[in-house]
């Protein structure tokens, strides 16, 4: 059948017959269209004749999160809050420390009712103490109440140039300048056999690997505080898997040009981007965890945590460049691009972080990062066997234990 | 309480210095003051005097086994001396360096004028913890002020802290500008403002002072609170002696007598108070990590402050031991003007060990409102006058401290050496 219908995609696919009869003669997208008009029509009748009305007991619980807290100032507390119930909410009265203090509620149609989904800030004029934790509580209408604890505040910096200036600094350090580093090991890599060649990859595939854990319980523990309509854990489910078939999608795509005869994509750069994406991905996240510190004003980005981030990123140099250590080596433009989508995310997820914090936002990118890297790993291990080694040899083994080993060393040194 | 061998006690304790010293020989960075502070907690507890255990034994074979109670080290910060405060009465002829003062006639009137400053301070409350402190004049409790019945209390009050405080009395105050609250009168006093509070020195009594501003609970428990003592006009007393009583029954000259005699024995300007040693106790509590319960106790801020430390057997403590009983003279009589500023508890107590006492609440009366009592409760803000007499107790050591055994173990735990 492919045979016969030329039009291949380029994404492998085929067309689909249209010499197709339809039923009672109908246009084809009226059958397409028939369900769903069908659905529209029971679900008006189910709307308006509410047949399931006897069978409701009880009210549905309210439920609100405090996503997270902001202190633009010394004399004001600013909570984020989401309505993840699916009634309406109304905030009637707030305490601080367990004494009702005032408020006003923003963004909420000026009124203190939040509609499901909606989401607010709560505006607490309180003259708070740097490093007095601090416990506010709203009360519902109803008597429910919310409680959020502000662990040892301190005043968030908001939105300045010299604060991006900061955090774009803080990026070269832990993000640019490790990962170009460990990109000078590739002369050295290049006059490798191939045995140890294959194990300097699967020495990356292992720091990836731990990297991969190491998003992926971050990504399900932010989750948590992911407010509840938004079902963090699935959200950082689909991350993973979209980030993981999308990139692998891209990759077929690729296989089907080199099979086109497309020599560009048949060579190990196209492995060393897609690796520079993986690690790109996964250290925008960790430009989210240091911009969106900053953001929470909870940062102590001392030397110490920029030497460990700078020896944990070390690491992800080489494994941007060991692919491209066989064959013509790439211009040096290719370094310098790889090196940038490798590290330079780290600044601008440290841009997004403090500018535009949420948990749900942090919980996907980690998701997506996670994803990445889980498709660079497929990716080297084909790479490997492609070349006629063997993944699972004693060497390549040791090697990502190894990596793993190395990265949980460095991580020690990263406490955010 | 205790069977106390004071020889033995010596012997042990000399015999653990030695033995402590010599396994400290050759250490240079250990002070000596680190040296004395270890023996203060091992002689307390070796010598079996019961500060930090749980059963006071002279059998003072077995301490190690059951482990013992009570803070351990001494206090380095000598900014507060909760010996000096007991006894420091700020009357605005004489009182505490930091607290200018001064006492003038106006219009008919006693004017005891004093300067108060709220600062931010670091307090110690337990040996090596500390406490950041909203504190007047730099001190938690802030200065005890005292008066006559009748005087004018004018309080300069300057606000050098970065939150916004107040003074409000536990007075009988006619104008509400002199309330010392948000809502009245100059409001909150916000960092570098200041007021000037004059209130009647009235009712008689003991009394309390404390920061208004909210929230109320931090301004507490972060220290700034105080005690007011307006001593009884024993003319007064003479003219209307109804007021000082609660009794309903016919005043005899004996009573009317006998009520002056005891209001001279308040007042700090008559020399039948000099007879009486009175000492200043407030009950205190600090929250140390914000969860809205106390980590610290005591009665004038300092954990065990008035427990046992290392003596020599004859009633003398190491020079420089911050951990000692109050020393008490058994043939004078002893008054604890006591007021509990406990926050995030309901209430706080005072008992007695091997004696009863009689207890003036508030202060207000010139005869006890209890009488011959070892157990006294307190809600916040809550105070009274407590008159103890140990002339008929052997000389040693008798405990006091909260009935509620948490608090005791938690710092709330002192003692009178009697001698």
């Amino acid at each position: 059948m492919a045979d016969k219908t030329q039009n291949s995609t380029t994404d492998g696919g085929v067309a689909a017959e249209n010499e197709r009869t339809q039923p009672l003669g109908l246009p084809r997208w009226v059958s397409a269209l028939l369900p769903i008009v069908l659905l529209v029509l029971v679900l008006g009748v189910f709307a308006f004749t509410s047949p399931l009305a006897g069978v409701q007991s009880g009210e549905p619980l309210p439920d609100v999160t405090v996503t997270h807290t902001t202190l633009p100032s010394d004399e004001t507390v600013v909570l984020h809050v989401t309505n993840n119930g699916p009634e309406s909410v109304t905030i009637s009265q707030v305490l601080v420390d367990e004494a009702y203090w005032n408020f006003r509620v923003e963004g909420a149609g000026g009124d203190q009712t939040l509609a499901p989904m909606e989401s607010a800030r709560i505006v607490i004029p309180y003259h708070w103490n740097p490093g007095w934790d601090l416990e506010v509580a709203l009360v519902l209408s109803d008597g429910a109440t919310f409680h959020n604890t502000i662990v040892a505040p301190s005043q968030s910096p908001g939105f300045s140039l010299s604060l991006l200036g900061t955090l774009a600094i803080i990026g070269l350090f832990v993000g640019v300048i490790p990962v170009a580093l460990g990109m000078l090991w590739f002369p050295y890599i290049k006059t490798m056999s191939d045995r140890w060649l294959h194990a300097v990859l699967l020495f990356a595939a292992g720091v990836l690997g731990f990297l991969a854990f190491d998003a992926g319980f971050e990504a399900f523990e932010l989750a948590e505080r992911v407010p509840g309509a938004y079902e963090g854990n699935l959200l950082v489910v689909f991350g993973i898997f979209g980030a993981l078939l999308l990139v692998q999608a891209i990759s077929a795509w690729r296989e089907g040009r080199v099979v086109a005869g497309d020599s560009r994509a048949s060579s190990g750069l196209w492995i060393a981007y897609l690796v520079a994406v993986g690690i790109g991905l996964h250290n925008l996240a960790e430009g989210l965890a240091i911009g969106s510190s900053f953001a929470l004003g909870r940062v102590s980005l001392g030397a110490f945590l920029v030497i460990g981030f700078m020896l944990h990123n070390v690491t992800e140099g080489p494994a941007v460049v060991a692919p491209v250590a066989r064959g013509k080596r790439p211009s040096i433009k290719h370094f310098a691009a790889l090196g940038v989508i490798a590290g330079a995310p780290v600044i601008l997820g440290g841009w997004i972080g403090s500018l535009a914090y949420s948990p749900t936002i942090g919980a996907f990118f980690l998701a997506i990062g996670v994803g990445a890297i889980l498709q660079v790993n497929w990716e080297i291990a084909r790479m490997v066997r492609d070349a006629g080694g063997r993944v699972a040899s004693a060497t390549n083994l040791l090697a990502f234990l190894l990596g793993l080993g190395v990265m949980y060393v460095t991580d020690l040194f990263v406490a955010l | 309480m205790p069977s106390i061998d004071y020889d033995s006690a010596a012997d042990v304790t000399e015999r653990l210095e030695q033995r402590l010293v010599e396994s400290l020989t050759g250490e240079s960075s250990v002070s000596r003051r680190t040296v004395l502070g270890g023996l203060g907690v091992a002689g307390g507890a070796a010598v079996g005097l019961g500060s930090s255990r749980a059963s006071a034994s002279s059998d003072h074979e077995d301490e190690d086994e059951h482990g013992n109670f009570g803070a351990v080290g001494e206090y380095r910060d000598l900014d507060f001396d909760p010996h000096e405060f007991l006894t420091a009465f700020n009357t605005g002829d004489s009182g505490q360096d930091n607290v200018p003062q001064q006492v003038y006639e106006e219009d008919g009137r006693t004017v005891r004028e004093f300067e108060f400053t709220a600062v931010d301070t670091t307090i110690t409350i337990a040996p090596g913890v500390e406490f950041q402190a909203w504190a007047y004049n730099g001190q938690v409790p802030g200065p005890t002020i005292r008066a006559v019945e009748g005087d004018l209390f004018r309080v300069k009050f300057t606000n050098l802290g970065r939150h916004a405080h107040t003074i409000h009395p536990h007075l009988k105050n006619l104008n509400p500008r002199m309330d010392g609250i948000p809502q009245n009168g100059p409001g909150v006093l916000d960092t570098g403002e200041s007021f000037t509070y004059e209130w009647i020195a009235q009712p008689a009594g003991t009394h309390f002072y404390h920061c208004h501003s909210l929230p109320l609970k931090e301004h507490i428990h972060r220290g700034l609170y105080g005690t007011i003592i307006v001593d009884p006009d024993p003319e007064r007393v003479r003219e209307n002696p109804r007021d000082y009583v609660n009794y309903p029954g016919p005043i005899t000259d004996d009573l009317r007598t006998q009520l002056v005699e005891e209001a001279k024995s308040r007042n700090h300007e008559y020399a039948e108070n000099d007879a009486v040693n009175e000492m200043v106790m407030v009950m205190n509590s600090f929250d140390t990590n914000f969860d809205g319960g106390n980590e610290v106790y005591a009665a004038n801020t300092r954990a065990f402050g008035y427990g046992v430390g290392d003596t020599d057997g004859n009633g003398n403590w190491t020079a420089g031991e911050t951990k000692r009983p109050i020393q008490i003279d058994k043939n004078e009589r002893q008054r604890v003007y006591l007021s509990n500023a406990t926050e995030f508890d309901l209430i706080n107590s005072f008992h007695t060990h091997s004696q009863f006492f009689d207890y003036y609440d508030h202060g207000t009366t010139l005869t006890p409102t209890r009488k011959t009592v070892d157990t006294i409760m307190q809600t916040q803000a809550q105070r009274g006058i407590i008159e103890i007499d140990y002339s008929d107790h052997e000389p040693g050591l008798y405990m006091f401290h909260a009935h509620q055994s948490e608090f005791a173990e938690l710092g709330w735990m002192s003692f009178f050496e009697v001698v």
